[in-house]
């Protein structure tokens, strides 16, 4: 029977070839996008889910409330590791990692440098091989990381430093120009889906910083790792933390502080908190990409239910026929769910070929190195064939209840018609719902569009433009050195100004602090951030002073900038009033004068508002960059003989700069991506949708030849014949369109409300979705009514 | 008020003329009522829809109110069919998604009729035709004469010069056959329509006053109706 049924299948396909193409079409676009969203999000939840303990995995992060805010860290005070190790029960493993990285040279036997590169590298407890299984190559872990000063590889760095993995056990590497490491570990590669990038794990006893007590200096390269003990639950730590933090924090900070568990699935996905590869990606948008998912396939399903139901009354006659056969309505049911899966079959091969060719572009749209492939997991080929399965029943069973429905007489008679062969309302409500969803694709993509471009566009306050941040190292030895860096790249041709500061006016990573004012009894109860720079920082960067003046050359006296959002928040009437008045910080007894005011200027991502910003006089270690102002005309040239200067300079020490349009620009990346995701999108849907109405007006244009021919002898113009069509068209669009409204002001509001400086919602992306939508139905449907309208009357009315 | 000179319509078959009407040559006047009779397939349907501008003849000179009205541009033909042409089909063809008031008010719609002159002649027409009962039905709750009767008040509702009816009784039983005919006599007599049927009944022929006689696309003969 299914054989049977297959064969007439194929045969009802090829004989309406028009409309197999336009289902085909519809659902295999709408089909390969689910595809690749369903890979990518797979690919994203993926991340850290390689372990066997994954499950009781968390991650110890920080939380400060303050009156005005709150802060989420995801680093911890360094004493918490070993505290919790000794005051936990509940807890089988606790590592702490700190990140570091600096320069790493491998010599020869001879002691010359064959080597010099710069690396990041991570400081990490033995524990945490307990709580992460890394497979491991050579070494055993426990063992290898419990000394000082020795060091285990990734096989891809150990193969980098000494050639060949298997001979890196033994030798030995210069970190940071001081510490020898001994090499007493291989592991295998850590993949690209993970949180922790690890190359090179230094033993953490060998850190520094390891033995400080400090609970309130907190850092984000300071990060903690626990592991449950098997049968407990997370919440029961509530308890013993609380006694812990009343352990531990016994003077008053300004915020109130917490410390949370973070479940490890969650590093990735909560951006709240940053993790050491650098990557999240928020459940918001992954939300999002789902949602857009979901509307593609309801889309694609729309076209498929409006155009069988429309098609089902030209085989009316067919059912009629096969029911005075004596064929069962089951048995027809059967018949149209096995030509509905055939397209679908069909649909998700050509998707599986559409899918295939978008790759690329999207693994390069969302930067990820790995190769995404259609048959790298077998859960893909799973959902495919679950998205069949969906897609041929949701959208064959309701044209095949109708059609099997039919009475066989009115069938044979041929007097089903479009309105009474069922599903008339049906049809106009889903075809409302699909532009609907076009509209409000349509709407949030130019809001998208229009909220990068102002980004773009906003002037920050000070000039970004043709500046080059150019890292420089801060230990003691290579302070000395700064003038004569600054002199030499200053005497460059092309170079017209440079400052060394530690972040530039706009930076993602700023330093908070808290500071007096005016030898105030106590602290302001807000934190500043907190910059450092020499005296050519607002000249370099063009930041314009509204008070005072910058910083004079006199390393010895001590002086400081602020900005005006500070002395607001300070109620300070008028920025001269400020000028001469001290600032103290961490607990300074003399601090600083405040020299100048400056003009207010966005100091990181436009999501965010303007913070009080305190900016120091000091080229001390603080320092991080060397800002170089160049003319516009060689910047490449420009930026080569800086680099040779810095390494004559800095010999040691390995070149690194960026620029600092680049830097601003990434904070805009996950609207880069949904800008890009939404235009693909909603083309995507737009095209599904006119494709279906395409279909849509070609039934009712047949269906209404011979009513169409009565009006034309009755005194109707083609236009009237025309309009008549296409008004039925234009009234679902434009009441489409009043449905998309207030949904897509909701999304649209919601998604504006996280930027602090953003677009006012006009009426015209609204608008503009409006007349594209109607616009292109109009083309659309004109395009068939029109051959309709013009068609031979006499051929319509011949006695049947 | 029609002049039929030379028509000839034939449609080309692999290089083989099949000639449908040959040299037909007539003058029907205002007022009269024509019948056109003969066999199956003898060209009736086709010299119907050429009066009708439904279809080109394919030579011949065809002169409506005086116009020469072969290969006329669309906007004047639909004047024509607004103002002074009403069909009438064997099949009926009303529309199936509008009642038998909208039906008949459609021509009107068209016609530009304004909304209150348009209510008092479907009221009218309803009223001529003993279907105010009936106004708010779809063709399908109905008979076919009563489709047909609606079919006619359609055409009469633009008062046209003249009524083109394609074997208008072909689907009815002959009481409601006679009806009709009834009907189109009056229109003639009281009102001056000029009525054009195609018919196979000599009974029905006998209400017109003319019987044009088509064989094989050529008119074989043209009788006066006598009382
Ligand atoms: N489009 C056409 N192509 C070829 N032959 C046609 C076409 N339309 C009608 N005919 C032929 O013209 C002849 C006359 O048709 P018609 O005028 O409908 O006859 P009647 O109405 O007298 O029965 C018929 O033999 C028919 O087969
Ligand atoms: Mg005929």
């Amino acid at each position: 029977m299914f054989k049977l049924n297959l064969k007439i299948a194929l045969r009802n396909l090829w004989k309406n070839k028009g409309y197999t193409f336009i289902n085909i079409a519809g659902l295999s676009i709408g089909m390969a996008c689910c595809i690749l969203i369903f890979i990518f999000i797979n690919y994203q939840l993926s991340y850290d889910q390689q372990f066997a303990n994954k499950d009781r995995i968390y991650r110890v992060v920080s939380y400060w409330k303050y009156v005005d805010g709150e802060e989420f860290q995801s680093g911890v005070p360094r004493p918490l590791a070993p505290a919790m190790r000794n005051d936990f029960g509940m807890l089988e493993e606790v590592a702490a990692i700190q990140r570091s990285g600096g320069i790493f040279k491998v010599k020869d036997a001879a002691g010359l440098v064959r080597l010099k590169t710069a690396e990041e590298a991570y400081y990490i407890e033995p524990q945490f091989f307990k709580i992460f299984d890394y497979p491991w190559l050579q070494g055993d872990p426990q063992k290898a990381l419990a000394e000082p000063n020795t060091v285990a590889l990734s096989r891809e760095m150990a193969t980098k430093f000494f050639g060949n993995w298997q001979t890196a056990v033994g030798k030995t590497l210069e970190f940071k120009n001081k510490d020898v490491l001994k090499v007493t570990g291989v592991f295998e590669d850590v993949p690209e889906n993970s949180s922790n990038p690890i190359k090179i794990a230094i033993a953490y006893a060998g850190y520094e910083h390891s033995k400080m007590k400090s609970w309130r200096s907190v850092s984000s390269g300071s990060q903690c790792y626990i592991l449950l003990t098997k049968g407990s639950d997370i919440a029961d730590l509530e308890g013993p933390k609380k006694a812990f933090m009343n352990k531990y924090y016994t003077d008053k900070g300004i915020g109130k502080e917490d410390h949370f568990f973070q479940p490890l699935a969650e590093v990735h996905q909560d951006a709240r908190y940053s993790n050491f590869a650098h990557k999240t990606t928020g459940k918001g948008e992954l939300a999002g990409l789902l949602v857009i998912g979901v509307f593609l396939l309801i889309t694609a399903c729309i076209n498929f239910i409006n155009l069988a139901t429309a098609q089902a009354v030209s085989r009316s006659k067919e059912i009629g026929v096969r029911k005075v056969m004596g064929s069962r309505r089951k048995q027809l049911m059967a018949q149209f769910l096995t030509e509905t899966l055939t397209i679908t079959f069909f649909a998700l091969l050509v998707a599986c070929i559409l899918t295939e060719a978008a790759l690329p572009g999207m693994a390069n749209l969302f930067k990820e190195k790995i190769s995404f492939g259609l048959f790298s997991q077998p859960v893909i080929p799973v959902f495919m064939i679950g998205m069949v399965l969906f897609v041929g029943f949701v959208a064959g069973f309701y044209p095949a209840m109708i059609m099997s429905g039919f009475d066989p007489i009115l069938a044979i008679k041929n007097k089903v018609s479009i309105g009474n062969g069922g599903g008339g309302v049906l049809r106009k409500v889903l075809v409302v719902v699909q532009f609907a969803i076009t509209v409000i694709l349509i709407t949030g993509t130019l809001v998208i569009l229009k909220q990068m471009k102002y980004m773009r566009e906003k002037p920050l306050g000070f000039n970004p433009s043709a500046i080059a941040m150019v890292d420089v190292p801060s230990d003691s030895l290579s302070i000395l050195k700064y003038n004569l860096l600054k002199s030499r790249v200053l005497k460059e041709s092309g170079v017209r100004s440079v400052s060394l500061c530690s972040t530039g006016p706009s930076s993602g990573d700023s330093n908070f602090g808290n500071f007096t004012y005016n030898h105030s009894a106590k602290d302001a109860d807000f934190e500043a951030s907190i910059k450092t720079s020499d005296e050519n920082y607002l000249q370099t960067f063009g930041l314009k002073l509204i008070a005072g003046k910058t910083f004079t050359k006199n390393d010895n006296l001590k002086e400081i900038i602020v900005n005006e959002t500070l002395l607001k928040k300070l109620s300070v009437s008028s920025p001269e009033v400020a000028i001469g008045k001290i600032i103290q910080m961490g607990g300074d007894p003399v601090g600083a004068s405040i020299v100048g005011v400056v003009k207010d200027f966005n100091n990181t991502n436009l999501r965010e508002p303007i913070a009080p910003i305190l900016i120091e006089k000091s080229t001390g270690p603080s320092t991080t960059t060397l800002a170089v102002k160049m003319d516009t005309r060689d910047i490449p040239g420009v930026m080569k003989n800086i680099e040779a200067i810095w390494n004559s300079v800095y010999p040691e020490h390995v070149y690194d700069s960026t620029f600092m349009q680049d830097d601003i620009n990434k904070y805009y990346e996950s609207e880069r991506v949904m800008g890009t995701l939404f235009k693909v999108f909603a083309g995507v849907i737009i095209f599904i949708a006119f494709i279906g109405l395409f279909g849509l007006i070609s039934f009712v244009a047949t269906q209404r030849t011979k009513e169409m021919a009565i009006r034309k002898v009755l005194g109707a113009t083609t236009l009237e014949l025309v309009n008549m069509l296409n008004s039925s068209f234009m009234i679902m669009v434009l009441l489409a369109n009043l449905v998309a409204w207030p949904v897509a002001y909701i999304f649209i509001d919601h998604w504006l409300s996280r930027y602090a400086y953003r677009i006012e919602l006009s009426v015209w992306p609204f608008i503009t979705a409006m007349s594209i939508s109607m616009g292109i139905t109009l083309m659309t449907v004109s395009f068939r009514s029109f051959k309709a309208a013009k068609t031979n009357a006499v051929d319509a009315l011949k006695y049947e | 008020m029609i002049q039929l000179q030379n028509i000839e319509k034939y449609y080309a078959n692999k290089g083989v003329k099949s000639y449908i009407l040959r040299h037909v040559s007539t003058t029907i006047q205002q007022g009269e009522f024509v019948s056109i009779m003969g066999p199956s397939g003898a060209g009736k349907s086709t010299l119907l829809n050429i009066l009708g501008m439904l279809e080109e003849p394919t030579y011949g000179t065809y002169e409506f109110m005086g116009e020469n009205v072969v290969s006329l541009n669309e906007r004047k033909r639909i004047e024509l069919y607004r103002n002074h042409i009403g069909f009438v089909f064997q099949a009926y063809h009303l529309i199936d998604e509008m009642t038998v008031a909208e039906n008949i008010e459609a021509p009107l719609l068209y016609k530009k009729v304004g909304s209150a002159e348009r209510k008092s002649r479907v009221a009218e027409m309803l009223d001529r035709f003993n279907m105010v009962a009936k106004r708010d039905l779809f063709p399908n709750q109905l008979s076919g004469g009563q489709q047909q009767l609606v079919g006619i008040a359609r055409a009469l509702a633009a008062q046209p010069l003249i009524i083109l009816a394609d074997e208008p009784t072909g689907n009815l039983q002959s009481a409601q056959a006679l009806q009709i005919m009834e009907l189109f006599r009056k229109l003639n007599e009281e009102e001056n329509i000029t009525i054009i049927q195609v018919t196979h009944s000599e009974i029905n022929a006998g209400y017109g006053n003319r019987i044009l006689h088509l064989l094989d696309g050529v008119i074989s003969e043209d009788l006066q109706v006598v009382v």
